[in-house]
């Protein structure tokens, strides 16, 4: 089957070089799956969703952020084909150096509080958010020590993260906000600057990544690529180092109950 | 059920992943798991170490001063791709406190074949799927096996020496100079063989199916040992200072060695026939030499060699007996290389006259004529040996004469 002759285009984002190991390996997947793709990379989730709002290609690897913002640009609903395990119960904690801790947002005030990319939604417009509703307006009440590194791809470099734990570890910050998974994966590879810091915070769980397509395409042609994403296992060995890399261990529906946080987060901060 | 896990002062990063991993990886997927711990820091952050490890957190209680308690629900996914591991049996039982090789088949025999795609998986381990597959060359036990292999790999590991040590090099300093020179040419020729005894075993392990590590082993120790003979050898060609020839004659004969690509065929050329004939060779060197050093090089050399010559009469003798066709297939071997020798007449001359020196002790006359003699003796004695050897390895008296003869002159 030649690529060209695919039936989808499904565009990502190649916030590292790793995405073309996965995606190579999951064009694999849906040639057996008789829904053959191909895959477009794109350097940034803002050029990612004009994409697929132009069309070029039929399905987007988006962020939560990037959905919101096709949905904003949009102006309805566009449907949502599936997304990773890890995506359904995001949650951003803030982190602190051991014993230096809070137990109510409002004990925040007057502290350094380091950000990821702005542009991130775990890293940066949720946690602010939800502060906010728990009675704390952060952008005022806190020093706020942005680090606003790889903009355009939304966080998931992890760079930005790796510089809010530097920043508290350093003593540059005294609390700052990572992605939950993020955290996870510092402490798996032992990353040293975690010894003396702890979780402080969670906050509510909302959902991340998503596979988005526009309302005009072929019902039938997105059901059955929804099932043969469902259908890709952990437990298949052609695909676990690839559903490792992307983070995935079981891909779930598509639901759209989980971004109302950050599509009401991004209509007070964004023009 | 839902089993609980107290996690007393244990943190994530600091063993807690650990215990948590030990409690939950042999559950049931669905069984829950109900981790406590002091550290509210700790129950935030298990959330997320339970989503990476592939489960679920479904409750969560945090009272204020705590205790507090997560439960996770163990993920369906295995976290290695293979059968659970069976429950532990008994191993093999160490005789007189010492383990051999022969144990590690103890509870199943040598397989007649192993698939050529597989990894490098230790004996008794299960092997997880997803592996790259292999493409070994060497899979199928009888063109590799000999029975007493296992027996050889202990007593090679029980007779290694150390070739800086072992030697007395201070005895070969300052013999007269025919003397070292006769002895330096006849160490380089000996030296020049040892090469090829190295480089034809280890060829071909990395053919060999991880799958039969008796016979990794195995050949691991024949290159080691080579390696060692090469190293004294050398060392002793240079201490007297005199350097000597690498002969073409010698480079052509084991040229043609190494252009044997067959197992057996390599087994008969050169574990039988070679360095069968240089057990012969070691000897003499060792009864004759004029020094302690170059006697004891020779010495241990001959030790290691009655090893490689006792695989390859081993091997070849199981081979004919498994398929008789194979005696022939052999005899085409040695007639294919004698083929490519035909240019060879002889024993080099300069190796005669070191042995010849080096037998007769002087440059006098009466001695160089018994010097002579014993070389004359240790030509017949290769061949009468070689023909005991090709016997013991299964060919009648007939065909063990024409062997003997298509086999070099270069000895190896």
């Amino acid at each position: 089957m030649s690529r060209r002759g695919a039936e989808l285009r499904i565009g990502a984002v190649s916030y590292h070089p790793r995405v073309v190991t996965i995606w190579e390996k999951f064009i694999e997947h849906f040639e057996h799956s008789a829904v053959p793709i191909d895959y477009i990379l794109y350097s940034n989730y803002p050029r990612l969703v004009s994409a697929v709002l132009d069309g070029d290609v039929e399905i987007g690897w988006n962020t939560n952020t990037a959905f919101v913002e096709l949905e904003q640009q949009l102006g309805e609903q566009a449907p949502i084909l599936g997304m990773r395990d890890i995506d359904a119960e995001y949650a951003t904690v803030i982190i602190t150096r051991r014993g230096e801790g809070f137990e109510q947002a409002g004990q925040l005030s007057g502290r350094r509080l380091a950000l990821g990319s702005r542009d991130s939604g775990h890293a940066a417009i949720l946690p602010l958010y939800y502060l906010r509703q728990q009675g704390f307006d952060a952008e005022t009440g806190c020093e706020l020590i942005r680090f606003d590194t790889d903009i355009g791809k939304h966080g998931d470099t992890g760079d930005s993260e790796l510089r809010v734990v530097r920043a508290i570890a350093l003593g540059e910050a005294d609390a700052g906000a990572i992605g939950e998974p993020t955290l996870a994966a510092f402490r798996g590879e032992r990353l040293a600057e975690l010894a003396d810091i702890e979780v402080s915070w969670r906050s509510p769980t909302y959902y991340h990544c998503n596979f988005t397509a526009l309302p005009t395409l072929d019902r039938e042609l997105t059901q059955r690529w929804s099932e043969a994403l469902l259908a890709m296992s952990y437990d298949d060995p052609q695909m676990r180092p690839a559903m490792t890399l992307e983070g995935v261990k079981q891909w779930l529906p598509g639901d759209r109950s989980g971004y109302e946080a950050l599509a009401d987060a991004m209509r007070q901060t964004l023009p | 059920m839902t089993r609980e896990l107290d996690a007393g002062a244990l943190e994530l990063g600091g063993g807690l992943e650990v215990l948590l991993a030990a409690s939950i990886d042999p559950m049931q997927p669905g069984a829950r798991l109900l981790v406590r711990t002091p550290s509210r820091a700790t129950a935030y952050e298990l959330h997320g170490w339970a989503r990476r490890a592939g489960h679920r957190a479904v409750a969560e209680r945090l009272p204020d001063g705590g205790p507090y308690e997560l439960e996770i629900e163990r993920g369906a996914h295995r976290g290695v791709l293979a059968d659970p591991l069976p429950a532990r049996a008994s191993g093999p039982k160490p005789a007189d406190g010492r383990m051999r090789t022969s144990e590690l088949r103890w509870q199943a025999e040598v397989p007649a074949s192993t698939p050529a795609s597989c990894g490098f998986a230790p004996l008794g381990s299960i092997p997880e799927l997803g592996a790259p597959r292999f493409d070994w060359t060497l899979n199928d036990r009888d063109r590799i096996w000999a029975d007493d292999v296992a027996e050889l790999v202990d007593q090679a590991g029980a007779a290694q020496w150390d070739a800086a040590s072992a030697v007395p090099w201070d005895a070969a300093l300052e013999l007269p100079e025919f003397m070292e020179r006769a002895v330096s040419q006849v160490m380089t020729f000996i030296a020049q063989n040892e090469y090829a005894a190295l480089y034809v075993p280890a060829r071909f392990l990395p053919g060999v199916n991880p799958a039969f590590p008796e016979m990794v082993m195995w050949l691991s120790r024949h290159v080691h040992d080579e390696a060692r003979h090469i190293e004294v050898f050398t060392k002793r060609s240079l201490i007297g200072g005199q350097a000597s020839y690498s002969l073409a004659s010698t480079e052509l004969s084991l040229h043609s060695l190494l252009e044997e690509h067959d197992f057996s065929g390599c087994a008969l050329l050169l574990n039988v026939l070679g360095e069968g004939t240089f057990l012969d060779l070691l000897q003499f060197v060792d009864q004759h030499a004029p020094d302690a050093a170059t006697r004891a090089a020779a010495a241990l050399a001959h030790r290691d060699e009655v090893r490689h010559v006792h695989f390859g009469i081993s091997h070849v003798r199981r081979r004919i007996a498994l398929d008789p066709a194979e005696r022939a297939a052999l005899v085409a071997v040695a007639e294919r290389r004698a083929s490519k020798l035909t240019q060879m007449s002889g024993l080099s001359p300069l190796l005669v006259e070191g042995l010849t020196i080096m037998a007769a002790g002087s440059l006098q006359p009466a001695e160089l004529s018994h010097g002579a003699d014993a070389v004359k003796g240790l030509m017949k004695t290769m061949e009468t040996n070689r023909l005991k050897r090709l016997a013991a390895a299964g060919f009648d008296p007939q065909t063990a004469q024409y062997l003997s003869d298509l086999h070099t002159p270069n000895l190896m």
